[in-house]
């Protein structure tokens, strides 16, 4: 071991400072290998191009399944030159440097022969030749560069998106290019409206007009369409529903009008409109992708390779195959240290599961023959037989990603309010029209009437409508992703929105989570030498202790007794630290020991007595401090209207202690509260104002389930972030209170939206229905009200506003 | 103001040789992934 720990190292890999105790220039073995396997290729560039360090992750896997015939049946094409082709998932695939790193593969390994990555996919295209590498030659080359693989999956989807995303865009640069070009013939037209144009050349543009907007309208805007006529099919209220009839008022009438040769075209602000909400279909339809392929990573992490047990004369075999070609009913062997590949029951062995994956839970479960285990979880101490009842996607991990999928996509009751807004305005727009058109008959002529009810139809179209909550709530969603805040869908983030009380199960959301000495009693010096003593110890307390000042000397011949505390040699003298029993049992004691003890008790803190050459000299107290932003935090939320209470399963005194820190009373914090009464709270609570819960436990799921909006923590268990509404990927206050403001800000965002739009509609409508609308003031004001409320969206301040 | 009767077809035909062209570079899939290249580019070998 080495000594030098006055020294605070940095990873040469990941800048970490090297914890002490450990020895070389590394943080972790990890960091290690991938820093020598970086070296031994030359690939030292890799350095300088990263923009943030992060300790690497290996797993010295062998891969030997991606080698299977049955794997490479269903996932290796190869090409008439005999090249193959495969993709895979990658882990930690971030930044340019990651990007280069992986693409230099050919480089180091000879066969192959090209490799292209997929930031946004996490995925690597990798072409080689087979008669010289394999497939898990390369995956292990990966591996020790830091980028453990994953076989690519999902594949079938994969190639259904792309053909929708590929679709849309050709769509919108159809639109695009329309806008442009109406416009300009626009332009012709309304210049030659003020200034005289022959009635030849007004003919010839207007033509012009119909011959751009007819094909290009008519194909741009069939997922418009598509979308209305389900809707009416389905009796559903649907804001594509106006918008096809103001589309198709507009087409229809323009090509009338084109061909009668008199009347008003508005093919222009046809074109923008639909131009503007097939960006806004663009912009969701990327979030949603995003969020399902977060969700598919999550299934490449269960293995990709099972063992599976075939009876054969004499006994049973083992064969090694790929996970896809298990079935149901087949049975499968699972060795100490592996994760479960499948759904299925225990028929021979008994071991330890740890369920981290899909309970959070950390501690170790026994099972035994008949008990059911689940794919994604480790098997920890001894071999098992289990015989697979579900596979791949019918996995309770593969439940959870369809889940997360489907959520994506759920409406916001905020959507579905912009949806009855839709129908009610259908109704109103159809009467107001059926009137302006009788009206102006009267007054009028029939045609006038039409020509003014048509106009009517066309200007309301509620396209800022449309735009505004997709708009508003993707850029939320997608800022709030950045900041490693998960939302699961639009509804959530409106009930984050609505502020009633707001329950914090854990305290380790106030307070840093790790263990600290915050208070010294007695000898100053004494904290050198028990810094030493503890400097090699992996034990909470033991860190804490080394971390609270630098040891000068190196301590020999340490004991360690695990439970009670730790003696060893510094300098000549001898040192003993631990629990205070424990201490005293084996030195003497001082008059004002006991006095300390009960000062550090009172303040929620857990003493550890330390003593030298035999005497107990000092007591120091250690808790886990506040976070530094809990306070601000807490003030943001009361701001927001919260109304936060503290309701742990904690030691009641330690709840106590903290919300004294932060200015909670006591009424406010309970402590030592079971998951049933959680449960009891947080209904009795919700039947008077929203209620909000942030938890963590297996325990806490059903809570988290009944509050209004429930909030999972990081390291929560499966089963809570199901429950909940929105997952924080960083445990702290801060981040729930940033969550709350920014739900709030987005809800604003969407009703300013809104309300503008149905105030340009408004201003439009009465100038269609007194019949003095002209296109160029439609061509003015349409795309300024979509514009509007686009730049509004994008503005927004929520979740950090403009990157 | 005949030349429009020429200039404006061939202008709104060169316009859709633009939209053909881009329709052909999103179906040949240049457009699939637009993260990576933008860094692709910063690493020059």
């Amino acid at each position: 071991m080495t000594t030098s720990l006055a020294v605070v190292h940095q990873c040469i890999h990941c800048a970490l400072p090297v914890p002490p105790g450990r020895s070389g220039d590394f943080c972790c073995a990890g960091c290690e290998i991938v820093h020598d396997a970086i070296d031994e290729y030359g690939l030292a560039k890799f350095y300088s191009l990263r923009e943030d360090a992060r300790p690497a992750k290996t797993t010295d896997r062998a891969y030997t399944e991606l080698d299977d015939p049955t794997f490479q049946r269903l996932h290796v094409t190869t090409d008439e030159a005999g090249q193959a082709h495969a993709a895979l998932y990658l882990e930690e695939l971030r930044c340019t440097a990651c990007l280069w790193l992986v693409e230099s593969t050919p480089r180091c390994v000879a066969g192959v022969t090209d490799i292209r990555v997929d930031i946004g996919r996490s995925r690597a295209d990798i072409s080689w030749d087979p008669a010289r590498t394999s497939l898990a030659a390369i995956a292990r080359h990966l591996d020790r560069i830091g980028h453990a693989s994953h076989p690519y999956r999902g594949l079938d989807r994969d190639a259904q998106r792309r053909r929708e995303d590929r679709t849309l865009l050709v769509k919108l640069g159809v639109a695009g290019a329309a806008v442009g070009n109406l416009m300009l013939l626009a332009i012709a037209l309304y210049a030659g409206w003020f200034e005289g144009m022959t009635a030849a050349d007004t003919a010839f543009f207007r033509w012009a007009s119909l011959a751009v907007a007819l094909p290009a309208l008519g194909y741009a805007a069939t997922p418009m369409f598509k979308t209305a006529l389900g809707a009416l099919r389905a009796r559903r209220l649907h804001l594509d529903l106006p918008l096809s009839i103001g589309i198709l008022a507009g087409l229809v009438w323009g090509t009338v009008n084109v061909v009668r040769g008199s009347g008003e075209i508005y093919f222009d602000s046809l074109a923008m409109l639909v131009f503007l909400l097939l960006v806004a279909r663009w912009i969701v339809l990327r979030h949603q992708r995003r969020a399902a392929r977060a969700a598919e990573l999550l299934l490449a992490l269960t293995p990709s390779r099972a063992r599976r047990v075939v009876g054969v004369a004499g006994g049973d075999r083992v064969e090694d195959v790929p996970v896809e070609a298990i079935g149901e009913g087949d049975r499968v062997e699972v060795r100490a240290g592996e994760t479960i590949p499948v759904d299925g029951m225990i028929s021979r062995g008994s071991s330890t599961i740890d369920s981290g994956l899909l309970t959070g839970e950390s501690r170790p479960v026994d099972v035994g023959v008949g008990e059911q285990v689940h794919a994604g979880t480790v098997n920890l101490t001894a071999p098992l037989i289990i015989v697979a009842t579900r596979i791949g996607a019918q996995t309770r991990v593969g439940a959870l990603v369809t889940q997360i999928e489907a959520l994506s996509t759920r409406k916001a009751p905020i959507e579905r309010l912009v949806d009855r807004i839709a129908g009610r305005f259908v109704a109103v727009v159809t009467v107001a029209a059926t009137l302006t058109f009788i009206a102006w008959s009267i007054f009028a002529s029939p045609l006038v009437g039409a020509e003014h009810a048509m106009s009517l139809l066309i200007v309301t179209c509620p396209c800022a409508l449309a735009l505004a909550t997709p708009l508003a709530v993707t850029v939320a969603l997608g800022r709030a992703a950045r900041r490693g805040i998960l939302i699961k869908g639009a509804d959530a983030l409106e009930r984050l929105a609505t502020p009633g009380t707001m329950f914090v199960d854990k305290t380790g959301t106030l307070t840093q989570g790790t263990l600290a000495v915050t208070s010294w009693h007695g000898d100053i010096d004494a904290r050198a030498l028990a810094a030493a003593v503890e400097a090699g110890s992996a034990h909470p307390i033991a860190r804490a202790i080394a971390a609270y000042t630098i040891p000068t000397d190196t301590a020999r011949s340490i004991r360690e007794e695990l439970g009670h505390g730790i003696a060893g040699v510094v300098a000549g003298r001898r040192v003993v630290v631990g629990a205070p029993a424990w201490v005293r049992s084996r030195c003497k004691t001082r008059g004002d020991v006991e006095g300390w003890i009960a000062d550090v008790t009172r303040a929620a803190e857990t003493p550890v007595a330390v003593a030298v050459d035999g005497v107990i000299v000092a007591i120091a107290g250690l808790s886990d401090p506040l976070r530094p932003d809990a306070r601000s935090a807490l003030l943001q939320l009361r701001d927001l209207g919260w109304r936060v209470e503290v309701l742990s399963g904690d030691d009641p005194r330690v709840v106590t202690a903290i919300g004294e820190q932060l200015g909670l009373t006591a009424n406010r914090c309970s402590g030592g509260v079971p998951p049933e009464r959680k449960l009891a709270i947080v209904q009795n609570e919700r039947k008077q104002r929203p209620v909000a819960m942030v938890g963590d436990g297996v325990n806490d799921a059903a809570a988290i389930a009944a509050a209004t909006c429930g909030i999972a923590v990081s390291g929560a268990a499966e089963a809570a972030i199901e429950a909940a509404d929105v997952y924080l990927r960083e445990p702290s206050i801060g981040a729930i209170a940033a969550t709350a403001a920014g739900a709030t800000a987005t809800l604003a965002t969407i009703r300013r939206s809104l309300k503008l739009s149905l105030a340009y509609n408004l201003i439009a409508g009465s100038l269609a229905i007194a019949g003095v609308i002209h296109p160029l003031i439609a061509a003015l004001l349409m795309p300024a009200s979509s514009l509007t409320v686009l730049v509004s969206s994008l503005r927004s301040r929520a979740f950090g506003g403009r990157r | 103001m005949t030349a429009l009767y020429v200039v404006l077809p061939l202008a709104l035909l060169i316009a859709g040789a633009a939209v053909a062209a881009f329709a052909w570079t999103v179906r040949s899939g240049q457009l699939d992934d637009v993260d990576t290249p933008p860094r692709r580019i910063l690493i020059d070998d």
